[in-house]
């Protein structure tokens, strides 16, 4: 188990963590199951952080390999509609599913329009403009080459500002 | 591809990103949750001195366990029982120790033992020989036999110099012109009958009660085909 020290650097991170994992799930209860998660694999592989690297980044990286492990599941369990036929293809990038009951308001456009980004976009959105993080730990993050990342950002914000757009028309 | 800050306009979207979209915070109970789970569970006080006890005891009795008088049966007949069905079970695991086949291995075996076959049962359409070996049990030296029937059982035949040793009367069973005695030790069934000064064992692992039938029928065809004799 972490030492005291470590215990209390990584809760430091409580509130980004919490907020990145809203935006990942969506449901209050989902994210705080997920922050949960995240804390208690990172208390328990404490061993496996190398001190002076970025610990924020590596919570994130915890914290989003546990939320795609969770989501494959949901989706691999996802119940088949009436015909047979999946309610969406399974593309590299998948869209986010529409909000049910259960998750939160959106209080903004643009909150409504980054929960319709697909994960990796949200993701690189969130990790590079919201929390601040240098290319290079978001591509850590990820486990993808910073130039992906870039790419994707570039791509998420295309995909953002369309998003915007069709709110406004509205 | 573009870099994120070449863009004016990707500039901005990043600059409303980081300015306008709602934070969301940590409710309070969850960092009081995150502690206690990360603490590690509280042991009860009597725990640990319960464990340096039971870890001495322990320690105490491995040292002590060498000088500790070995619980060996009082009736001299159940400790030869003992002995020959560890010796049929070694033979069962590891085999014999110098497998011979008799005729040949006569002459051998009475000099390595000091008991004479004037006659043996050398197997049939049922049982069959298997080997033959000397044997050193309770003190004494001795001819084992090692037979198997047609469903895998095998059987061990040990003879043994034993003037003084009788044959319990209260376990004794009618088999043909015979009473040997039946007795049962960790699983295993034996026979035991003494020829002259010669106590007999036939061990197996034929304990239910067909296989004792069967057991007894082997018995008679050993028995009434054997003859051991101190040869010296």
């Amino acid at each position: 188990m972490a030492d005291a020290d470590f215990q209390r650097q990584v809760l430091t991170h409580l509130d980004a963590l919490y907020n990145f994992a809203m935006y990942l799930s969506k449901r209050p209860a989902d994210a705080e199951d997920l922050v949960q998660e995240t804390y208690l694999r990172a208390f328990r592989f404490s061993h496996r952080f190398q001190p002076g690297t970025h610990l924020r980044a590596w919570l994130f990286q915890i914290l989003r390999n546990t939320f795609l492990t969770f989501y494959r599941v949901r989706e691999r369990e996802a119940p088949v509609a009436e015909d047979g036929v999946p309610e969406w293809d399974a593309p590299m990038f998948h869209d986010a599913p529409e909000d049910d009951g259960t998750a939160m308001d959106a209080h903004t456009d643009l909150e409504r329009a980054m929960r319709r980004l697909p994960e990796e976009f949200r993701t690189v959105l969130l990790l590079a403009e919201v929390e601040g993080l240098p290319l290079e730990e978001v591509a850590r993050v990820m486990a993808c080459p910073v130039g992906t990342v870039k790419s994707r950002i570039f791509r998420a914000k295309e995909r953002l500002r369309g998003l915007l757009r069709d709110y406004e028309t509205k | 591809m573009s870099d994120r800050f070449d863009d004016p306009t990707d500039e901005t979207l990043g600059r409303r990103l980081a300015g306008e979209l709602p934070r969301y915070t940590a409710p309070a109970h969850m960092r009081v949750t995150i502690v206690e789970a990360a603490a590690p569970p509280r042991r009860p006080v009597w725990l640990g001195p319960l464990l340096a006890a039971a870890a001495t005891a322990l320690v105490l009795l491995l040292l002590v366990m060498p000088v500790l008088p070995r619980i060996v049966p009082a009736d001299p007949t159940q400790r030869y029982v003992r002995a020959v069905v560890s010796e049929h079970s070694r033979a069962l695991m590891w085999g014999a120790r110098h497998g011979d086949v008799l005729p040949a291995a006569l002459p051998w075996l009475t000099q390595e033992t000091g008991i004479g076959l004037n006659q043996f049962f050398v197997g049939d359409e049922r049982l069959e020989l298997v080997t033959a070996e000397p044997v050193y049990l309770e003190r004494e030296r001795g001819v084992a036999i090692h037979y198997r029937d047609q469903d895998g059982h095998m059987l061990t035949y040990i003879a043994l110099p034993a003037a003084g040793l009788t044959v319990p009367d209260r376990d004794r069973v009618q088999i043909g012109r015979w009473r040997p005695a039946l007795l049962r030790d960790s699983g295993f069934a034996a026979l035991v009958w003494k020829q002259k000064d010669v106590a007999c064992f036939l061990v197996s692992d034929m304990v239910s009660a067909d296989d004792v039938e069967t057991f007894k029928e082997y018995f008679a065809r050993v028995r009434a085909t054997t003859d051991p004799v101190p040869a010296y």
